[in-house]
């Protein structure tokens, strides 16, 4: 077997490892089976370790053979003149970065999990959304071609809504649920806008031809125009959906109702990170126009410090942790509108490996407080800011409540979109129901119930 | 008797027609139910044998009778709508069964497979005229008021009779506006579309299933409006329908009933094949075609997962938490992937259908794209809302197992494999799409030649126009250039003008 062949093999493994798992699982379903706790945890374990050496004995080789850039064509999934859906896979120094990353977190996360989620009611659930969320993860670090992208970013979104709404018995996680799948759905509709425009421009989707025939991060210089600037507009508002950068920030606290395990890897460590991931990854059409840069420099800095302020009033430690990780996010954003490449991709990795360790010990970390609290018989005293304190009481009072409500991010965006519309259409709807009753002639029966009704 | 001497077409068309004829006579409603899912199951083999019969014949068409035939579009839609009233049959509870509603599925079988395989256009009209009756049967069994549903369907009838009169004689552009107009109420798009949720609401779910998801008006719009339509008709009707999708996906994600949210879905998701249809360029005919297949799977298959919780449940809202995903999960995974096919999330059957639509519709304009993807977006909205409603919530208690019963698992099991499956073999469905979307195209523009002399310059440089297209679109599929000139691509202009629509 030839070296590329190997490459090749080692780089597909990666993928396949997780897509098997999530195979088993779909039969498992389908024959009306029930797995059992350990067979999951058995199975989890075997594939990440598959999975992950894979990934570092294809990067041992890389660095051997100094292969900088290996694309891995698996092939055209549909061919039309006009449209053109290739899937491929890239093993370079930022997708071998991040799934490597991906795999050690998600291994962590896996063993931490089995032992947490012990006798939990939904332990099948939580590793099926699991390891949907670890193919999408894997999918989207190597893809090479935005489809690719896209479909690993749809997985990753999906599960990570269904994890949100994990303790579904209670009404507030499936309601936090559905607010962040609403932002969700408003990347992935930019970021398949983005793939389309892609098609159109490139004439297919290749992330390749973003970057001529050199490696990541080098770019062609033929990338200037209006055309590329829309595109990085479009990049630019997915991955403020996935990253929760401003104005969408005010979902990632109400994404820690899901089990501690996901909120570590998906709002602390992974899925927040994969916003950047993507601005990193089409950072040939960022350096196409300099508004897009100062866009994310700007858009880096607010994030930064919305989410520091709110982070400092947090009463729960989830949340506190959720706002201290995007303000490291903002940070890496703005270093990549500053043109920075390496930098931000370490401060991407360190930054999720220190976030997942402090979520995994947040619960534990709460009793270590109490013990501390019981032992000098007080609350420990947080201290202000040296900067807080020389403000002018107003101001302080001021920033306090702006802190406390988030920017008034999530009001603005509940008041002046969700509110009217929702109030717009439910009008409509009761308009179009009065027309119906008047039609039918049955004004004075209720439209909205269809009261004698069967079932069939 | 030689049974093979028959071709599975007629058989197919006959068996639901003979099944509906032989239930009337049947006294107990479970017998009803066993002799009907006999004569569907059968039909639905006999479909599929049709069309495997048609696929291993390398003719055009495998009968030309001038009547009923099989051909390139209709060759996987036979086993298709064979399928989703199977599967309508496997999503209602015997104890709800009753002798008329297998009369009326059989009924509704015969019809739909018969327009679809007829060539004929007093055929497809008369059956189309004739299936109006069956929704308002299922009403009026069930004591509910007609005159809305009537009237509007009056008006379909009488547009439709007098569309398919005049156009008989001469294919004036008068005549293929009222042909298209009584498609369109018939299609529910906006703003007709006022008769499709109150179907919904008050006939029983499986009749308006049959009656709005076996889409035969995209058929007729193909057969009879297609080869003759203006340009402008069309677009003119494209706009509707667009708005359509986007107005009823905002409609779906705000309506407490679950009835009116599974109505307006169809609604948005239909309207997005009519709209494909009219855009008339090959590639969203490809994706017409593709969503026609993947909208029945998908929608079929929510439909069955409503059906069989109302079964269990009553009439379900979505004010409030129900949470039934304990116990009955297989409903809840079919609701939700079956949902997510509707809208096209990745790796489902209605991944690339979806892709392709909002891909060909690039060229009409980015704000197109924006309000297709915008449309997409409602969709999946309303859909995950009613999945939290739906299937999440404080478990409620019952003295009685709620447990999916055998026929409704194998429903399950059929609808999630296809709708898996169904992805992964698009590549090989999308190629003999093409195929057929160029005989439509190439119909349309001899349809069009023939006109060409009565209307002038200007038309004759539209075909010239389309005919370039189709041109090169017949030529084998080129690999994509590594980077096409950028001038050749857009002008500075038409970009300017796409960020000023954005």
């Amino acid at each position: 077997m030839s070296f590329e062949n190997l490459l090749s093999f080692l780089g597909l493994l990666t993928v396949i490892a997780p897509a098997l798992l999530v195979m088993i699982f779909f039969v498992a379903f389908l024959w009306d089976y029930r797995l059992h706790e350990q067979t999951i945890g058995k199975m989890i374990q075997s594939v990440i370790a598959i999975s992950l050496i894979s990934a570092m004995a294809a990067a041992a080789i890389m660095v051997v053979r100094q292969i900088a850039h290996y694309p891995i064509e698996v092939g055209d999934w549909v061919i039309t003149p006009s449209y053109h859906l290739r899937f491929e896979f890239v093993l370079d120094f930022l997708s071998l970065s991040y799934v490597i990353l991906t795999l050690v977190l998600c291994a962590t996360i896996a063993a931490f999990s089995t032992r947490y989620l012990h006798h939990e009611s939904g332990y099948n659930r939580f590793f099926v959304l699991f390891s949907i969320f670890m193919l999408g993860m894997v999918t989207a670090a190597l893809s090479d071609t935005v489809e690719t992208m896209f479909a690993g970013w749809e997985m990753v979104g999906l599960s990570s809504v269904l994890l949100i709404a994990f303790f579904q018995e209670r009404p507030s996680p499936p309601r936090n649920g559905f607010r962040v799948w609403v932002v969700y759905r408003v990347g992935d509709a930019a970021l398949m806008l983005a793939a389309i425009l892609m098609h159109e421009i490139n004439g297919a989707g290749d992330f390749d031809h973003l970057t001529g025939n050199n490696a990541w991060p080098a770019h062609d210089p033929l990338l200037i125009g209006p055309h590329f600037t829309l595109l990085g507009v479009l990049f630019i508002v997915a991955a403020a959906c996935k990253s929760a950068l401003v104005p969408f920030s005010s979902w990632l606290p109400r994404a820690m109702e899901g089990p501690t395990p996901s909120s570590a890897i998906f709002y602390g460590a992974l899925s927040v990170h994969l916003g950047v991931f993507l601005l990193l990854r089409v950072s040939p059409v960022l350096d196409s126009s300099p508004w897009l840069s100062v866009a994310l420099v700007v858009l880096g800095l607010v994030t930064s410090a919305v989410a520091y302020l709110s982070g400092r009033v947090q009463s729960d430690i989830k949340s506190a942790l959720a706002l201290a990780s995007l303000t490291q996010v903002g940070l890496i954003v703005a270093e990549i509108g500053c043109g920075f490449r390496y930098l931000p991709l370490f401060h991407l990795l360190g930054h999720a490996c220190l976030r997942t360790l402090q979520f995994l010990r947040a619960p534990s970390l709460l009793h270590d407080h109490h013990q501390l609290e019981d032992a000098i018989g007080s609350r420990p005293r947080a201290k202000k800011a040296e900067w807080e304190q020389r403000l002018p009481k107003d101001a302080q009072v001021w920033l306090y409540r702006f802190s406390l409500e988030r920017g008034y991010l999530d009001n603005c965006l509940e008041k002046y979109i969700a509110r009217p519309f929702a109030k717009i259409f439910l009008r409509i709807d009761a308009m179009e129901q009065t027309l119906a009753a008047w039609l039918n002639g049955d004004q004075d029966e209720s439209t909205d119930q269809t009261t004698k009704r069967k079932p069939h | 008797m030689n049974l093979l001497s028959l071709y599975l077409l007629d058989v197919t068309l006959i068996l639901p027609l003979v099944g509906a004829v032989v239930v009337a006579f049947i006294k107990a409603p479970a017998d009803a139910f066993r002799c009907c899912f006999g004569f569907v199951v059968v039909t639905f083999v006999c479909g599929c044998g049709a069309s495997l019969e048609y696929l291993s014949v390398p003719n055009d068409v495998i009968r030309n009778d001038d009547i009923f035939a099989i051909d390139n579009l209709t060759a996987p839609m036979i086993p298709m709508l064979a399928m989703l009233h199977l599967l309508t049959l496997m999503g209602t509870a015997k104890s709800h069964v009753t002798i008329s509603f297998c009369m009326r599925l059989l009924l509704a079988e015969f019809i739909n497979l018969s327009i679809v395989s007829s060539h004929s256009r007093s055929i497809i009209v008369g059956l189309l005229l004739f299936s109006i009756v069956l929704p308002a049967w299922d009403l009026f069994s069930r004591g509910m008021r007609l005159r809305g549903y009537l009237l509007y369907m009056t008006a379909f009838a009488l547009l439709l009779i007098a569309g398919w009169r005049m156009s008989e004689n001469s294919t004036s552009v008068f005549a293929v506006g009222l042909l298209l107009i009584a498609l369109l109420i018939r299609g529910g798009i906006l703003p007709l579309h006022g008769w499709q949720p109150p179907l919904f609401q008050r006939a029983s779910l499986g009749t308006s299933m049959l009656y709005v998801l076996s889409l035969v008006e995209v058929l007729a719009v193909i057969r009879l409006v297609l080869p003759h339509a203006s340009v402008g008709m069309l677009q003119v009707g494209g706009a509707a329908c667009l708005a359509t999708a986007v107005y009823c996906g905002a409609l779906a994600v705000v309506q407490n009933n679950v009835r009116r949210f599974y109505a307006h879905l169809c609604l948005s998701q239909t309207s997005l094949v009519l709209f494909a249809i009219m855009a008339a360029t090959p590639s969203s005919l490809t994706a017409a075609l593709c969503l026609w297949m993947s909208t029945i799977v998908s929608l079929g298959g929510l439909g069955f997962a409503i059906r069989s919780l109302e079964a269990r449940f009553g009439e379900l809202s979505l004010s409030n938490y129900h949470g039934h995903y304990n116990q009955v999960p297989g409903l809840a995974i079919c609701f939700f992937t079956t949902g997510l096919a509707a809208v096209g999330f990745p790796g489902t059957i209605g991944f690339i259908p979806m892709e392709l639509l909002i891909s060909s519709s690039m060229t009409q304009g980015l704000a197109i794209s924006l309000a297709l993807a915008l449309a997409a977006m409602l969709n999946a909205l309303a859909i995950m809302r009613a999945y939290f409603a739906l299937f999440t919530g404080r478990k409620p208690t019952t003295s009685v197992s709620l447990q999916v019963s055998p026929i409704e698992r194998a429903g399950i099991v059929i609808i999630t494999l296809l709708v898996f499956l169904g992805g992964w073999f698009s590549p090989s469905v999308v190629e003999s799409r093409h195929r057929v979307a160029e005989e439509l195209l190439q119909h349309h523009l001899n349809g069009r030649e023939v006109r060409d002399a009565d209307v002038g310059l200007m038309q004759a440089a539209e075909i010239d126009r389309r005919t370039q297209v189709l041109r090169r679109w017949r030529q084998p599929a080129p690999r994509p250039p590594f980077r096409r000139d950028l001038n050749e691509l857009v002008s500075p202009q038409e970009l300017l003008e796409g960020l000023l629509i954005l």
